[in-house]
């Protein structure tokens, strides 16, 4: 299979460093603190926080700090693949690399002792789950008046035939060639996160680092616009702001 | 003094969002920070997304929506009691923690005069004691020792609200949306600052009416809250007409 045509032109018609269309809802969940839908492409997921609130069990207390519960879970009708139950090793590793994520921007010393539940549901699974879901999760707690040291941001790249690909699918993430998901914090110039599946050539590693945050940098900025139009639409109502 | 308060005016009524800088620290004078607002090295950056807020000059805070309490001294809350645990009631002010209401917080109450609260009453308390690393306690009575309309809420109808919503219906002038409903029905309202509110009216339907008024106004604006309430009022006339008849 071709994943880039001679044209330049990718499996499903963008050019390597082209994000997938993005759309987003906040507030989806009327009984979540925090909530909001999330599409890139065709990937869908749907984020909703609770918190902080007391923790649940006293043995994840933490003494000075927030408690992160992250919990991914991938739907059954998701993808064509069968759901495999509970065990699914996918979800349990978005899951880990969701918290460690979240951990690194959610200002965790502003309330000591308690938790903040985020629950992040994958409904159409087109590649780029883990940044979808911390894209997700960033919204969700920025709606829920967590408070977060920026608009963390994460986009992935496919490495495939020479070419850095920007927002793989999920045909080009499974093409054979490495996946590098990259979160970033933008005014700190900081890459929270940084996973690499498969392998790469060290010679082009930083290409392709810079391309992630150069991705991930984009989708910030978009979603900093979402955030601004909502609470705007909300101050103006409110007739708070001007 | 003047550079201070030109900066920190520029930003009023400003829309913010994580990660994007308020104001710098001015070189000269004092700048209190509050809510949403975190410092940064020299720069003064918000946390959440919000509204900028400036109260006399040197004041700075964010407005913004969050379902979350987070408790502060003085301030008053409706409150749900979870559970007793030796000499103080557990109870859940939609706060990191729960916090504790000691047995003989109450007017009148001694060793042997205990007040009679169960698990799952509602209770309307002051914030005696608010830090990030300590649990919240509470008090039903005011700094003076009465009571002063503190204490536990019978009957009514309990209902959940954003902490800013809750600070709106608190605020003066009364919200054009209490005084219409307050000008068709007579009913009471108690609203926490933790954004719990509680609801009592004489009949079942003024009670949903009023309740149902309160958590639909949230994103309206007082024109259109104002309009909201006339139209309930208006179906509630209409379907108690249709009863007497």
């Amino acid at each position: 299979m071709e994943f880039v045509s001679p044209e330049g032109l990718r499996l499903d018609g963008r050019r390597p460093k082209e994000l997938r269309r993005l759309a987003c809802e906040l507030g989806c969940l009327p009984h979540a603190d925090g909530s909001a839908q999330l599409q890139m492409g065709n990937t869908k997921v749907v984020a909703a926080v609770f918190g902080p609130h007391e923790v649940t069990n006293r043995g994840d207390m933490v003494n000075d700090r927030i408690f992160i519960n992250a919990e991914v879970a991938i739907a059954g009708f998701a993808s064509d693949r069968k759901k495999i139950g509970r065990g699914d090793r996918r979800a349990a590793e978005l899951t880990r690399s969701l918290r460690g994520a979240l951990e690194q921007t959610v200002l965790l010393e502003q309330a000591p002792r308690s938790q903040v539940d985020v629950f992040v549901h994958v409904l159409v699974a087109d590649g780029g789950l883990l940044p979808a879901c911390i894209n997700a999760a960033v919204l969700a707690l920025a709606h829920a008046g967590v408070r977060q040291r920026d608009t963390m941001a994460a986009c992935s790249v496919a490495y495939l035939e020479s070419t850095p690909l920007l927002d793989a699918g999920a045909a080009e993430e499974s093409g054979g060639g490495a996946v590098i998901v990259a979160a970033l914090l933008q005014a700190a110039e900081v890459l929270p996160l940084l996973t690499v599946d498969r392998k790469l050539p060290l010679e082009t590693l930083e290409a392709v680092i810079e391309l992630a945050a150069a991705g991930a940098a984009a989708v910030s900025q978009w979603m900093k616009a979402q955030l601004l139009d909502h609470v705007q639409k909300l101050a103006i109502c409110q007739a708070v702001a001007r | 003094m003047t550079v201070k308060k030109a900066a920190s005016l520029e930003s009023e009524g400003k829309v913010v969002l994580p990660g994007d800088e308020v104001l710098r620290i001015p070189e000269h004078g004092q700048i209190r920070i509050g809510p949403g607002l975190q410092q940064q090295g020299s720069k003064i950056v918000a946390t959440r997304p919000g509204v900028v807020r400036v109260a006399a000059g040197s004041k700075v805070w964010l407005d913004s929506r969050q379902r979350r309490y987070v408790p502060a001294e003085g301030e008053s809350v409706v409150g749900v009691v979870i559970d007793r645990m030796g000499e103080s009631f557990n109870v859940d002010i939609n706060g990191p923690s729960t916090a504790a209401l000691p047995l003989l917080a109450f007017e009148g109450a001694t060793r042997r005069n205990r007040p009679n609260l169960r698990t799952g009453d509602l209770v309307y308390a002051r914030v005696v004691v608010a830090h990030r690393d300590m649990e919240p306690e509470l008090s039903c009575m005011d700094v003076h020792g009465t009571a002063a309309g503190f204490g536990p809420l019978e009957g009514g109808l309990p209902e959940s609200v954003t902490t800013s919503h809750a600070r709106r219906l608190l605020s003066q002038p009364t919200p054009v949306l209490l005084r219409t409903l307050a000008g068709g029905l007579s009913f009471e309202l108690v609203v926490g600052q933790n954004g719990r509110v509680w609801v009592n009216a004489p009949d079942t339907a003024a009670t949903v009416a009023v309740a149902n008024a309160i958590q639909q106004s949230e994103g309206l604006s007082e024109k259109q809250a104002a309009t909201f309430a006339q139209e309930l009022l208006n179906g509630l006339q209409a379907t108690r007409a249709v009863k007497t008849e």
